[in-house]
């Protein structure tokens, strides 16, 4: 799994973060680092999408990020169909 | 390293750069760059900067609009570009009704061939920050598979998302007390670039 776009969503379903906090928390769960000029292709896209907003913050250039209803339900679609994949792989190999 | 980073960085379109300079230009700062960091954003750049080629922008294929009690209603078709050179459609039908302290929103949309979702907000506004504001709102979404998911939460919302849409209510009546068609309307909508600069 190393869609940008599914692994901004997933790291802003535990909270609003801004770019940096992104890139760490996606490399310590998925071990993928994005680059910046990735990590902000993905929020450009996502945000025109509505799947993300920015929100409020005291520091002006750190700018956060959360999730919408709309992105939530896309990330949802997204993990089950991964899931799905996962769990069929993974009966396949013990029977194989 | 970061100097060659930012260099490359201001091959983003002028577009780009307004919207999300300031804040790639902290992340710069904040992150131990690598050559393969800097090789990717000038690739991003490049990137941004030929897929937004200007010939290139959302067009809008329906817009009306009409005043109703304490609010209006908008509806929108608007085909946006994609990178592969294909577009996407997006229609979508917004009631807005403003009762002073509180509003009701009804959204309506699709976008490609992706089913229709709606959603129904009841919301109390809250204190205004500079573009934002924070609200208590009760949202309904009703998926396109038949279930309703409620939700309650405390909402920070972006004002100039609600002004775009204000802007076009307002462009619409105008241009049709002025005796303008739809079509002439819509024209002069693109040519001020209004949708472009939030694609």
């Amino acid at each position: 799994m190393s869609d940008p776009n599914v692994l901004v969503l997933a790291s802003l379903a535990d909270g609003d973060k801004h770019g940096y906090a992104m890139m760490d928390d996606i490399e310590r769960f998925a071990g993928v680092r994005l680059g910046p000029g990735t990590l902000y292709g993905a929020i450009a896209r996502l945000e025109q999408r509505g799947w993300i907003r920015p929100v409020k913050s005291a520091d002006d250039r750190r700018q956060p990020y959360t999730l919408s209803a709309e992105g939530r339900r896309y990330l949802e679609e997204q993990l089950s169909d991964l899931s799905q994949i996962v769990s069929t792989g993974l009966k396949r190999l013990r029977h194989a | 390293m970061r100097r060659l980073a930012r260099c490359f960085a201001r091959l983003y379109p002028r577009r780009w750069r307004a919207r999300y300079g300031r804040e790639f230009d902290a992340l710069l700062e904040d992150v131990n760059l690598t050559w393969r960091d800097v090789f990717g954003v000038a690739l991003s750049a490049l990137g941004e900067k030929y897929m937004s080629d200007p010939e290139v922008v959302p067009r809008i294929v329906n817009l009306a609009s009409r005043d109703i009690p304490h609010g209006y209603e908008l509806e929108t078709a608007v085909e946006y570009p994609r990178g592969d050179g294909s577009t996407m459609l997006v229609r979508a039908f917004c009631r807005e009704v403003d009762l002073g302290d509180s509003y009701v929103t009804l959204n309506h949309n699709t976008r490609g061939s992706e089913p229709a979702q709606t959603i129904l907000v009841f919301g109390r506004k809250g204190k205004v920050d500079g573009d934002f504001r924070t609200d208590e709102t009760e949202m309904l979404v009703l998926r396109p598979d038949g279930s309703v998911h409620r939700t309650e939460q405390t909402v920070k919302t972006w004002l100039k998302y609600d002004g775009l849409r204000d802007r076009l209510r307002d462009r619409y009546r105008t241009g049709m007390q002025a005796g303008q068609t739809p079509d002439q309307i819509r024209q002069q909508i693109e040519e001020e670039g209004t949708l472009q600069s939030w694609s």
